[in-house]
């Protein structure tokens, strides 16, 4: 006769977990943006990087990042639950716990480093290893409950994907990747903030000390023109510089009009339905302003490939 | 007397077709790294050893 009650027996939660849920876990919208960047760092990189090699670095990269999403989420997933913007993440919903996401994050993060520094070079792998390390352990760990400059620290890791982009390229690091750097750092303060400061009851609730919970809108959006008018600045630099072409000057001085007119607008309008819809403005176009300025790199790119052949047909181009 | 024999864990429907979905993702995935190993020996030819730091 048996002393054991099968029915007291507790058995291991079964996953009815889709690929979907997982898929939701690497962040895609935020991965789309660090391919799109990781991409115009290999593009503008110089020398001949063969298809093949390009396409297993942004695939590396990418899946780092998928990573470096999976990893913040387990760890996040107390407050995610109490936010709007990402109760509907895999783990709040109970789809996901967070120790398997985590073991997800780390089995991708280790793949991905491994892979890119085997098949491309270490510099590269080394870079995204520090770039998932910088993410998860500085920013999401440490930072991000502890500190108002949490997005400004912490952007530097969403920042290097063109800089790991350019090493597995070159195999080295030179100024562009620096530049390139220093523009999406800029941009994350005012991005983020803006973001923030709609968002606010959402943070306020789950306890993240963002800027506008901790010192206030009106302090927020000062901090959101001061960083606006440091992007803006950074951005063009490259041009006068003589690491960029006109096409991008131009370019980094419309769109960075525009950013600078959106933030005086977030920092003129502070009550109603008119303070809401300029810092969702400024959040918008900040997306649009980042991509926009990284395409006209890759656009330069393609007319300095095609300008040589234009000349050859029409003289008065060459 | 005996007691009825223990049916362990009986997976439900849902969890063998998520389980089944998961598990065909994973198997896509390896072979695309096997893939990508194979290709990028082939364009190395035999450099493939040589890697910059």
């Amino acid at each position: 006769m048996s002393v054991v009650d099968h029915n007291a027996i507790e058995f291991p939660r079964i996953s009815e977990a889709e690929v979907g849920d997982y898929l939701a876990l690497l962040k895609p919208r935020v991965m789309s943006l660090v391919v799109f960047t990781a991409l115009v760092g290999l593009v503008i990189a110089p020398g001949h990087f063969h298809p093949i090699l390009a396409f297993t670095s942004i695939l590396c990269i990418a899946v780092g990042a998928g990573a470096s999403g999976a990893m913040n989420m387990a760890y996040e997933s107390d407050i995610d639950a109490l936010m709007s913007r990402t109760a509907n993440r895999p783990i709040p919903r109970g789809r996901i716990t967070p120790p398997e996401a985590m073991a997800f994050g780390m089995i991708l993060a280790f793949f991905s480093v491994m892979t890119l520094g085997i098949l491309v070079n270490w510099v590269a792998g080394a870079l995204l290893a520090f770039t998932i390390f910088f993410y998860v352990v500085i920013y999401t760990i440490g930072l991000k409950r502890w500190t108002a400059q949490n997005i400004v620290i912490g952007g530097a890791a969403g920042a290097l994907p063109p800089v790991v982009a350019w090493a597995a390229a070159t195999g080295s690091l030179s100024m562009e990747p620096v530049l390139l750097f220093l523009i999406i750092f800029f941009w994350t303060p005012p991005h983020f903030w803006a973001l923030a400061l709609f968002r606010n009851d959402d943070y306020a609730r789950a306890g993240v000390p963002m800027l506008p919970v901790v010192a206030g809108p009106d302090a927020t959006r000062l901090q959101i023109l001061l960083y606006t008018i440091v992007l803006v600045a950074v951005a063009v630099a490259p041009w006068p510089l003589g690491y960029f072409d006109a096409i991008y000057g131009v370019a980094s001085l419309v769109l960075g009009a525009g950013m600078m007119a959106l933030a005086i607008n977030v920092y003129r309008r502070r009550e109603g339905k008119e303070a809401g819809r300029a810092t969702r403005r400024l959040f918008a176009f900040s997306i649009v302003y980042l991509f926009a300025l990284f395409a006209t790199l890759l656009l330069e790119v393609v007319v300095r490939a095609v300008a040589p052949a234009i000349g050859a047909v029409m003289p008065v181009f060459g | 007397m005996d007691n009825p024999k223990p049916e362990g864990i009986v997976l439900t429907e849902a969890q063998k077709r998520s389980r089944r979905s998961r598990s065909i993702a994973i198997a896509l995935a390896l072979g695309v790294l096997v893939v990508l190993f194979f290709a990028v020996t082939m364009v190395k030819g035999p450099g493939v050893l040589v890697r910059p730091m």
